[in-house]
């Protein structure tokens, strides 16, 4: 079978505005098929919009938008194809928890013995097995989130759109789903979240930060620290700081003394070898730059 | 108990302001509806009746009597050679009613489903005949009454049917309004639209899903307005149930169709009085269609509950079979269609 190249979501210009405030300016983006994608960006920044967008729950004032290589006017015909989780849940409270699995599964035709033994599988993931007699409405906020998700991948979607789908979830269980991700990801599905926790970002393969509607930055987390010009710095504790400073100063490297240390900037993690081998320091400290930083960097700049 | 704090009501009240200053929708109907409603009430109760069919059957004898009935304003009088014409068209409900003038006396011939219209005829041939009497100094004119459909029907035996529509469709109303609005709120809708189901297979799935209840309301409504309040049902059951649904189908559709128009179950509420109370108004539930004035009576032909109840009485109370009280059904499936369509359009152009 063909492997389908094309991206997953590929936008060109995307504009959408409500009334005077613009949401989404002129928006570039290109999702490639088989990653975990974040869409990362403060409150009101448009990533819930674009998703909207995607989905063709409003429709834009301007630009090209495709969604799994089919321009986003006909992508009504390829809904079964798609999962989309909204923040609002869509869960019924007034059904159990397995009367809303089996009633999206409906939704999609799934029935019989596919449809059970989906549910179960689900069921397990998200860790609500005990819990499926229940009514969802008596549920705790983490589990009715879980429940919502298992929704959304009943049908075993080929795009996954997840609006802050691990809000209120523990730390253990967002393990889970994040492994769970990575696996549909390998599987050639592709997986799209907006959230705006940088840990969570952190973990995706691909991250677009964006901001007043546009992409500030995006690429590999580590690609886009290095946009955001960031690199890792070592902090050595040495007997002469100042003479090893301007030794290393000499050398080409760029340190600089704080609080009688020296402070190096890394161009590459190889040369915490290079910098160990010449000096001998008697403790030292790695610093690796964190995306929260680049994204503040990048925000500044804009 | 704590007493209560002015300052925190203050907020409270506040708050409540500026909700409702941001939602013009309420404040529009809280101005307007009851200028509406009272208008509506003002003059439908004024209780002036027009275009009473009356059929007048003139053997001669008693011309006084015979031009104080015309004279009338309440009457659509339609001249006729004999009796038994006059009783075949009550029959077929082209007459509400028919006078008799014969030498020897006057019959009056009523259409008994209409308690209002009966009273008022047999008032109007009391009324000639005092004139009559008068005329001739005296003497006694004997009035025969006789209904056409069997017996002197009580109040609840003529409002019976209509409630029963009226019943029907304000429950279907409001439920099909709050779930509808209650999918949007859930954010179901919107999971809705991005699946595979259609606009119209989520408003029919609704629709049909909330059959069920309406179809099991309607049975119990109809046992108890037959067997605790003894209203005849000389016609089919089925006809009267065909009616029922076909009535409810349309209030269902028309909900679905409202709660767009609504962001919350507080303004579902309000439509209510704009919704129902026009068709208890102006629909012949407990007054006759013929006492609303004439220039409003146009909106009563175009409301469901006219024909909804106009065919129950034509069933329960006549006798009615399908082809008598088909012109209704047509309607009702007409009003159907339109709501249904209506609703399908909306949820479309909800996409912004």
């Amino acid at each position: 079978m063909a492997v389908d190249k094309s991206p997953a979501v590929s936008a060109r210009a995307v504009t959408k505005s409500f009334g005077q405030l613009r949401v989404l300016d002129r928006l570039d983006v290109e999702i490639p098929r088989g990653v975990t994608y974040c869409l990362l960006g403060p409150n009101g920044s448009g990533k819930t919009t674009f998703i909207r967008a995607i989905v063709r729950l409003l429709r834009l004032d301007y630009g090209e938008l495709r969604v799994l290589d089919q321009p986003v006017s006909h992508v009504e015909e390829i809904y079964s194809k798609i999962g989309y989780m909204t923040q609002h849940k869509a869960l019924y409270p007034d059904l159990t928890v397995e009367e809303n699995m089996q009633f999206y599964s409906g939704l999609y035709g799934i029935k019989g013995q596919d449809r059970d033994q989906r549910v179960e599988d689900l069921l397990g993931m998200v860790d609500l097995a005990p819990h499926r007699k229940r009514l969802a409405g008596a549920l705790s906020g983490g589990m009715y989130q879980r429940l919502s998700l298992a929704c959304t991948l009943v049908h075993q979607p080929e795009l996954l759109l997840l609006d802050e789908p691990t809000v209120g979830i523990d730390p253990l269980l967002r393990q889970t789903f994040w492994e769970y991700f990575q696996g549909l990801a390998e599987a050639g599905k592709t997986v799209i979240i907006t959230t705006h926790l940088m840990d969570e970002a952190e973990r995706c393969q691909m991250v677009g930060y964006m901001r007043a509607g546009r992409m500030a930055a995006q690429g590999s987390p580590e690609e886009i620290l290095r946009q955001a010009g960031l690199q890792p710095r070592i902090r050595l504790w040495l007997a002469r700081p100042e003479d090893d400073a301007s030794l290393l100063r000499s050398l080409g490297y760029e340190a600089e003394l704080v609080e009688g240390t020296v402070t190096v900037t890394l161009k590459s993690h190889a040369q915490i070898k290079e910098l160990l081998a010449q000096l001998n320091p008697q403790d030292i400290r790695l610093y690796e730059p964190r995306l929260e930083e680049a994204v503040l960097r990048l925000s500044e700049e804009g | 108990m704590k007493r209560p704090d002015p300052e925190r009501v203050g907020v409270v009240a506040l708050r409540v302001v500026r909700q409702l200053k941001r939602d013009r929708r309420t404040i529009g109907l809280i101005l307007f509806a009851p200028i509406v409603l009272m208008i509506l009430f003002g003059y439908a109760l004024s209780g002036e009746m027009t275009g009473v069919q009356l059929g007048l059957v003139d053997n001669g004898g008693h011309p006084a009597l015979r031009s104080y009935i015309e004279s009338q304003k309440d009457f659509d009088i339609l001249y006729l050679g004999s009796q038994s014409d006059a009783e075949k068209l009550i029959i077929e409900g082209r007459l509400d009613g028919a006078v008799l003038i014969q030498p020897d006396g006057v019959g009056v011939l009523l259409d008994a489903s209409s308690l209002q219209i009966s009273e008022r005829i047999a008032a109007a041939v009391q009324g000639g005949a005092g004139q009559e009497e008068a005329a001739r100094k005296g003497s006694y004119l004997p009035i025969t009454k006789r209904y056409i459909f069997g017996y002197d029907l009580e109040m609840i035996d003529t409002i019976g049917p209509a409630i029963l529509g009226l019943v029907a469709f304000f429950f279907a109303f409001i439920i099909a309004a709050i779930s509808f609005l209650r999918e949007r709120t859930l954010g179901t809708l919107e999971k809705f639209m991005v699946s595979p189901l259609s606009r119209v297979e989520i408003v029919s799935g609704y629709i049909l899903g909330f059959s069920l209840v309406a179809i099991v309301q309607s049975a119990t409504t109809l046992l108890i307005v037959i067997y605790l309040f003894g209203v005849p049902m000389r016609g089919n059951p089925l006809d009267a149930f065909a009616i029922i649904l076909l009535l409810g189908a349309g209030a269902l559709a028309l909900g679905s169709f409202v709660s767009n128009f609504a962001r919350s179950e507080f303004q579902v509420v309000q439509f209510i009085p704009l919704v129902i109370i026009p068709q208890i108004v102006l629909c012949g539930v407990f007054w006759p269609v013929q006492s609303v004035p004439s220039f409003l009576r146009p909106l009563s032909s175009i409301l469901p509950l006219t024909y909804a109840s106009e065919g129950l009485r034509a069933i329960m109370l006549k006798g009615a079979s399908l082809p008598v009280i088909m012109p209704d059904l047509i309607f009702l499936g007409a009003f159907f269609l339109l709501t249904f369509s209506a609703a399908i359009l909306m949820l479309k152009r909800e996409v912004g």
